[in-house]
Parts: C-alpha cells; sequence; structure tokens
C-alpha cells in the first residue's frame, strides 16, 4: 500500500472509535478485534479522558504490547492502570455506569437485537454460533451500544428476525425496553463494512455510506426495508494520527482477520483537502 | 461441606479428578485461553467420565474437548470457542447441532449472580437483564420478581453451588492455600460456591512463599491440590508460559470430525498420564512459550505462531 493510502479495515475501526464520547466508561467484549482497536483510536486522540476497559483482562487503560490474536492475554496488561475484578465489571455494567459497550452478532435485526447464540436458534440449531458472553445482562443496561459487523455484504447478517435473541436492541417481540423494564440507552449506531446505520426511534436507519458503496448496494444487502436517512452521507474519512493508532496499537493486523479477503481489498485515498476521500482502482 | 481441615490435600492427578462424578455439574475455572484446567479435562477423558454438566464464563478449548471426548451432557457456558481467531468450537458445534449435548447457554453475570446467591446462602439473586431474550426462554428455572420496595420486574435466577470447580493456579502450599494472579475470572466465586474444590498449579511452594506471593484461595475450601507444570496447556499460564495458539489451531482442524477428534485424544490424551502428554507436544515447543518476556517480537511471534 502505498503512502496515504488506507483500507477498509482501517476505516472501519476509526468509525468505531468516533461513536465514543470524551469521559465515557467503555468495554469491548471478547474477540471483537476492531471494536478493541477503536477504543484505543478514541483514547489516543478524541476521548483521552475515557475509561478503556479491556474485554477480557478487565484491564483499566492499559497500553498494549500488541494486539494479540485472543483477548485473555498478558499483552492487554501491559502497563494498566489497574485490573478490575470481573464482579467489578459486571457490577458496573447492571448499575448503568459503564457508558458504551460494543457488540456485535452473526445475525442483527432491524431494532439491533442480536443473535450470537445459534443461527436456526436451538435446540437445534443449523449453526452453533459461539455465545454472547456477558452481552445478554450488558445490553440491557449499559449506557449506549455501538454495534458493528463486517458482513453485511453478506445478507445473511442484517436479517429480518433473529433467530434466537441473544443480546437486546431497542425492542423485542415480548416488548420495548421500556416495557420490558430495561434502563439501558440500547444501539446507537451500527457499523458495518459497508455504511454507518444509526436508530431514531428505535429503528435502523442508513446515515452514511463508505465512499466506494452506492446506497442501493446496502440496501440490497439488508434483510429488513432499511430506511435512508433524507441527507444520506458519506462516511467522514479518518485523520492520519487516527490512522497512526490502528496501525501501531495493531502491527499484527488481528482487526483484518474480522473481514473477508475481498473486503480487504478495498483501499482508499484522501482528496487534496483530506476532507474527503475516494476508492483507489 | 468445605474440607475445613488444615491437613495435607496433595494428591496424584488421578485421585483429584476421580473427585468429579459421572453426572456432577463441574465449574472450570479460568477463561478464553488463559489458565484453563486443562490437565484436569485431559484426566477426566482419560477416567471415562460421563454426562457432566459444564458450567463457566466464556471457554474454549476446555469444554470444546470434554465435548468432543463425550465427557459432557449439559454445557451451560455463556460462551465457548476460538473468538475471531480460530472461529467456532468445532466438537462443541457438531454436538450442539446433532443434539447430543443440551444447551443451556447463560451469560456472565447470569452465572455470576447464582453463584452469589449459594455464596450469600440465600434463594435467589436478581438479574437486570435477559428479559425478553432467547437466553430466558432456555431457562425455565429462572423467574420473574417483582421488587418489595420499587415495584419494579426483575429476573430471579437460583443458587448455582456446583458439585466441583477445577482450577489451575500458579503455586499453593500442601494445605491448600492457592495463589492467582488476575485475571481472575470466576475462580473466586467457584471456590466458595462449590462443594469440592481441585486445585492443579505450576509449582507446590511452602506456606511462607505462597503467602508472601498472595493467598487468593485459603485452604479451607480446597480439597485437592496437585503439581501440574503445564497443567492449562494449550492456553497460557502467565507469568509461566503464553498459550499454544499453534497447538489450539492443530486441534481445532483436527476437531472438524469424529475421527479427528479421535486421533487427537489418542495421540495426546489417552496414549498415556501428563507427563506422556507433555512429551507429546514436545519438551522444547514448550520451553518456547516460556520465552515470552523475551522481547515484544518474540510474544508476538509466539501469540501468532
Amino acid at each position: 500500500m502505498s503512502d496515504g493510502e488506507f483500507t477498509i479495515d482501517e476505516w472501519v475501526c476509526v468509525a468505531l472509535a468516533r461513536t465514543i464520547r470524551d469521559g465515557e466508561i467503555v468495554f469491548h467484549g471478547f474477540g471483537s478485534p476492531c471494536a478493541q482497536v477503536a477504543m484505543y483510536v478514541a483514547k489516543r486522540t478524541h476521548a483521552p479522558h475515557m475509561v478503556l476497559v479491556e474485554g477480557s483482562t478487565y484491564a483499566l487503560d492499559p497500553d498494549p504490547a500488541f494486539i494479540p490474536p485472543t483477548s485473555n492475554d498478558w499483552s492487554l496488561l501491559r502497563g494498566a492502570a489497574h485490573v478490575l475484578r470481573f464482579e467489578e465489571l459486571f457490577d458496573l455494567g447492571a448499575r448503568g455506569e459503564l457508558d458504551r459497550m460494543f457488540l456485535s452478532g452473526g445475525q442483527i435485526d432491524c431494532y439491533g437485537n442480536t443473535n450470537v447464540t445459534a443461527v436456526g436458534g436451538l435446540p437445534r440449531p443449523k449453526v452453533k454460533l459461539g455465545g454472547g458472553g456477558g452481552g445478554c445482562n450488558l445490553s440491557a443496561t449499559v449506557g449506549e451500544l455501538t454495534l458493528w459487523t463486517t458482513r453485511h455484504r453478506s445478507g445473511r447478517a442484517l436479517v429480518e428476525a433473529c433467530d434466537f435473541i441473544t443480546d437486546l436492541g431497542h425492542r423485542t417481540p415480548q416488548g420495548t425496553r421500556a416495557e420490558l423494564g430495561l434502563p439501558g440507552g440500547g444501539p446507537a449506531v451500527l457499523v458495518t463494512e459497508l455504511g454507518v446505520l444509526d436508530f431514531p426511534d428505535g429503528r435502523a436507519r442508513l446515515r452514511e455510506v463508505f465512499a466506494d458503496i452506492a446506497p442501493e448496494e446496502a440496501l440490497a444487502a439488508t434483510g429488513f426495508e432499511l430506511e435512508v436517512a433524507g441527507d444520506l452521507r458519506a462516511v467522514p474519512p479518518p485523520r492520519s494520527d487516527e490512522l497512526a493508532v490502528v496501525r501501531s496499537v495493531d502491527p499484527l493486523g488481528v482487526r483484518r482477520s474480522e473481514f473477508g479477503t475481498r473486503e480487504l481489498e478495498r483501499r482508499f485515498r484522501w482528496s487534496a483537502d483530506r476532507m474527503a476521500c475516494a476508492a483507489c482502482t | 461441606m468445605k474440607p475445613r481441615m488444615r491437613d495435607d490435600k496433595r494428591c496424584t492427578l488421578a485421585e483429584a479428578a476421580a473427585l468429579v462424578a459421572d453426572g456432577d455439574t463441574v465449574a472450570l475455572g479460568g477463561a478464553l485461553s488463559h489458565r484453563l484446567p486443562m490437565a484436569l479435562v485431559r484426566e477426566l477423558v482419560r477416567l471415562g467420565r460421563r454426562d457432566l454438566r459444564l458450567v463457566g464464563s466464556a471457554h474454549g478449548i476446555d469444554v470444546d474437548l470434554l465435548v468432543g471426548a463425550g465427557v459432557a451432557g449439559t454445557v451451560e457456558e455463556s460462551y465457548v470457542g476460538y473468538e475471531q481467531d480460530l472461529g467456532l468450537a468445532p466438537a462443541y458445534r457438531r454436538a450442539a447441532e446433532a443434539g447430543t449435548v443440551a444447551i443451556r447457554e447463560t451469560c456472565c453475570y447470569t452465572l455470576l449472580q447464582q453463584l452469589r446467591a449459594a455464596e450469600y446462602g440465600l434463594p435467589f439473586m436478581p438479574v437486570r437483564g435477559v428479559a425478553g431474550t432467547g437466553i430466558r426462554d432456555l431457562h425455565p428455572e429462572y423467574a420473574e420478581v417483582e421488587c418489595p420496595f420499587t415495584g419494579q420486574r426483575l429476573v430471579a435466577v437460583p443458587p448455582l453451588a456446583p458439585d466441583v470447580a477445577l482450577i489451575h493456579a500458579l503455586s499453593a502450599d500442601r494445605h491448600g492455600n492457592v495463589h492467582l494472579r488476575r485475571p481472575l475470572v470466576l475462580d473466586e466465586r467457584f471456590a466458595h460456591a462449590a462443594k469440592r474444590v481441585v486445585v492443579t498449579v505450576e509449582t507446590l511452594a511452602d506456606t511462607a512463599a505462597v503467602e508472601g506471593a498472595g493467598i487468593v484461595l485459603p485452604y479451607f475450601l480446597v480439597d485437592a491440590v496437585v503439581e501440574a507444570p503445564f497443567g492449562a496447556h494449550p492456553t497460557s499460564c502467565y507469568p509461566h508460559y503464553a498459550y499454544d495458539r499453534a497447538h489450539l489451531r492443530a486441534w481445532v482442524e483436527a476437531a472438524r470430525d469424529e475421527d479427528g477428534v479421535a486421533a487427537y485424544l489418542a495421540e495426546f490424551v489417552t496414549a498415556g498420564g501428563e507427563a506422556a502428554y507433555l512429551d507429546a507436544v514436545g519438551r522444547g515447543r514448550l520451553g518456547a512459550l516460556r520465552e515470552w518476556g523475551a522481547s515484544t517480537d518474540r510474544w508476538a511471534e509466539l501469540a501468532t505462531a
């Protein structure tokens, strides 16, 4: 890759980072390298006062030697201010003091419910997925959720209805968050490899698309009827300082394991004023 | 009844694993690729245990191997797999899809609250989430309760007192005073809530040394202590060794079908005891896992092997 170019995996990490506000307490689940990289990008650029909680070591604000392929590794403890107990992290979430969490899913529906348990549901799954870790409770109480998927284009990720609801979006067939007594704010943003969705009135809407994606592509890959924002925008380009953090914190490129090979070929370059960017051909 | 006595709890791995009976609820310590109680897991396979109910928070090869070997009847975990890296757990996935193992998927916080209910001697603990999810439907033993003070509706979860907790630790003395370092995950909660606690350690040490390092589990909770160097392999046991990603990958590839599982078990598990396992893995290769602290480059090299 020549100087001044960047790739979709880097850009997705930056788009995820920009969902974090300065001062928030933020947690990523395990097995979530893009969210993990995004948290370091935010912490080291626009959100220096965020409290970064590692997904499986529960380390606070570490300076990782590198992002390893597994999230329960001592490389993610290096330089940490402290290592929380498991209980402390989940109690923080239960009492509503965790401001943001990142969640993904094999399936995501228009309300932001996610299925990480089983395609085809239980008890007889077509594909048994890994499971939700702590998401089932945390998604109910965390201030805001940033969702992401790197498989939007597959057509199988954004679905009309999840075969199984592991983590909560804005409403399930059993009711809205308010009706279920769940205090958390639910999904605020869904970042995909095609664009960025928001949830006005609790339902997903296409807000931004990446520079090489036509809105029709995103709509065609979405299994539910996807509203398009009246002022649909391009995803704002990353800054060089943000990209520098992506590359330095994840020198092994673990984030790329979330993307198919075709996606990893997507490269971009800035316009002369760096206010926009275009796909490299 | 907790063991209470401060006697000598050292025993063989086979004696320790024999504290697990067929059909027991077994709590697995550690998480994902770190400090899974693998020597005990392998010994359960050698003993031919059946129909275990496995509980834990975010696990990997321990559950996958026990399911593959036909040891598990029910899996009540929040996650089983190898993250984005090596992906889904093949043996677990196959058994779940064939219906040969019962899946009672849970959530980390639910598990914590259930263990706390057991620890606190209370008939239930509430959780704020779970309502409205598929996880709720998997658990008829949960119930809805109304808070007597605020009227809020919450999900109540019953106590969980595992029959046995299996934990791999850094060090312990002969009485069962155990030293661990964070992340502890649920190890402490398991040790307090379980009826029996079995601990393998990298090194047995005298009481003064364990006190100096820091006692995390006191002797009166622990039934059995076994020295099992590399007892977490192929997962990591820092600061002693990093995880053996190449071995995990070899298992994941082997576990794609039943024949592969059988071949893996024959080569690494049932051919002999733990000494034979470590020989089969290769002593030189194990030694290399200790080199993680030599430099960041060496550490990264091991992490991506």
